[in-house]
């Protein structure tokens, strides 16, 4: 059960839209220059540059804990059944550096470099989360 | 973009000068508005300077302020406002009050400017992670629906990863937390006065956001500070002796978001890089020049970050930099003379730079001899600012 404070993403907002609806399905959606092959993380408005220019694509879904934070009391009523909460920065097989949490690993086992793969945690109807689990 | 390096900063350098400081003391709970406070702030600073409310026709402030120019000026007796400025990004705004107010004062907008913080902070209900309730939109969609919320995980976030890349430890943030408690012993308005804290204490703090723990953590409080910036020109008639700004900076750094800006370029390096390559090519002083510095301590490693950031060692030194009691009085670079956000007050920085004025003076109770430079900065992570003060 989500807590009522729960803090959920606006999953309407414009530039951020083809994520959510992305994860809601079960795929971890970025967004890409087709002109330069470049990603951007955060995305960029689809008008950015005259428009034409950026695609979403379906990630891979997996990458490498860059760095990590072990959250302990006091925290957000919302959070507080998955204390210690695992924090993590996740930099994925394709290049930008996601926040998230971890699922399915304690912090005992944390550790930099290590594989990780997404997991789609349904928040509410409309909110599906990326979140990450070992890669193992 | 143009190199704006900077021709038109010298309308600036050492044109302007801190003439007036004041400030509450300082408490977990102040028991009064903070429009009430802010306004005895700054008719302290106003007294300090030996200036009257009607000297003063600008005003500069956090935009986290509540409070209204208006209501300010019409409780102190301000006649003439003209000018005026809120600044964004809470600790990054300190210095950029000082930037906004030079700007205003030597275009001609303004003569005098106060420019103030006064912030609630005690009560545990006042923190803004805790007050999440609405969709959470913008920026703070990126990271705030997983939980990463609470600034100590952001920052946690960096310092982590700065641990691994470079082998920065524990004990180096240590090292930060007991200077700050060490110099708050001798400031009557410190927090932490009687209550020192040796490295054994440290290690054992709690964790709040592994590997940042109690210790780590900046206070919370209520507070209240203004300082009053004229031209040197006026300043040479006011009582106090005058305290130039002689570099002053503002910067966002690349692909910016407000905290948590992980994708910028290079790499995980803060704002702080950027405001200090600005700040020192608009310096004829260096960071060799600087006899002390107040450098923003939201949480211990952004001191070690923020010793990199501003040049005084290479990227990744900044541990190493802290130890042999480096960052103490009787050290090579004293750091945070009045206590800083760990150990005086946290209010955003801005008693950095009173405490900065201060060692200019000549007054601090932790005075640097012969101070003639200082650097004071303002929060690493968010879009930043940083100031030298120098002796006239």
């Amino acid at each position: 059960m989500m807590h009522p404070d729960y803090p959920l993403p606006d999953v309407d907002d414009p530039v951020m839209r083809p994520f959510w609806d992305g994860a809601r399905e079960g795929r971890l959606m970025l967004q890409r220059d087709r002109t330069t092959g470049l990603l951007h993380w955060p995305p960029k408005p689809m008008y950015w540059k005259g428009g034409a220019r950026l695609e979403w694509f379906v990630a891979s879904g997996r990458g490498r804990i860059y760095s990590y934070v072990v959250a302990h009391e006091p925290f957000l009523p919302a959070f507080q059944h998955l204390l210690p909460l695992v924090l993590v920065l996740v930099e994925v097989d394709e290049g930008p550096r996601l926040v998230g949490y971890m699922v399915g690993c304690r912090p005992d086992e944390m550790a930099f470099g290590m594989r990780v793969r997404v997991v789609f945690e349904r928040l509410t109807e409309r909110v599906t989360l990326p979140v990450w689990g070992p890669d193992r | 973009m143009a190199d704006v390096g900077d021709d038109l900063f010298r309308r600036i350098q050492d044109r302007v000068a801190i003439v007036g400081i004041g400030h509450l003391p300082f408490a977990k709970d102040i028991g009064r508005p903070i429009a009430d406070t802010a306004v005895e702030a700054i008719q302290l600073a106003l007294d300090d300077a030996g200036l009257e409310a009607e000297d003063v026709d600008g005003m500069s402030m956090f935009e986290m302020e509540s409070t209204h120019e208006v209501s300010i000026a019409r409780r102190l007796g301000v006649e003439g406002l003209r000018w005026w400025d809120k600044i964004s990004y809470g600790g990054g705004a300190s210095c950029a009050t000082l930037m906004h107010a030079a700007a205003a004062i030597t275009s001609g907008l303004a003569t005098t400017v106060v420019c103030h913080r006064a912030r609630n902070r005690g009560a545990k209900t006042s923190r803004p992670w805790a007050q999440e309730r609405e969709l959470v939109r913008d920026d703070k969609a990126l990271h705030v629906p997983w939980g990463l919320v609470r600034p100590v995980d952001v920052i946690g976030m960096w310092a982590h990863r700065h641990m691994h890349e470079y082998g920065t430890r524990r004990e180096h943030f240590g090292n930060v937390a007991i200077a700050a408690r060490k110099h708050a012993q001798r400031n009557p308005y410190a927090m932490m006065r009687d209550r020192p804290l040796d490295m054994e204490t440290y290690l054992a703090g709690r964790p709040i956001g592994w590997p940042l723990t109690f210790y780590d953590c900046c206070l919370e409080t209520d507070g209240a500070l203004a300082c009053v910036v004229t031209s040197v020109e006026r300043a040479r008639d006011l009582r106090q002796r005058p305290v130039l700004l002689h570099a002053v900076a503002q910067a966002s750094g690349s692909n910016p978001v407000h905290l948590a800006n992980y994708n910028n370029t290079p790499a995980m390096e803060t704002t702080s890089v950027f405001c200090a390559k600005l700040l020192w090519q608009r310096s004829a002083l260096q960071p060799r020049d600087m006899d002390c510095a107040q450098i923003y301590d939201a949480f211990t490693p952004l001191v070690i970050t923020g010793l990199e950031d501003y040049g005084f060692c290479r990227r990744g030194e900044g541990g190493p930099f802290t130890e042999g009691g480096r960052l103490e009085l009787d050290g090579a670079l004293p750091v945070l003379t009045s206590g800083g956000g760990l150990a005086e007050a946290y209010v955003h920085g801005f008693n950095l730079i009173l405490e900065g004025v201060r060692q200019i003076r000549g007054t601090s109770v932790n005075q640097v001899p012969d101070c003639k430079a200082t650097l004071v900065t303002g929060a690493s992570g968010v879009a930043t600012s940083a100031a030298v003060l120098r002796v006239a």
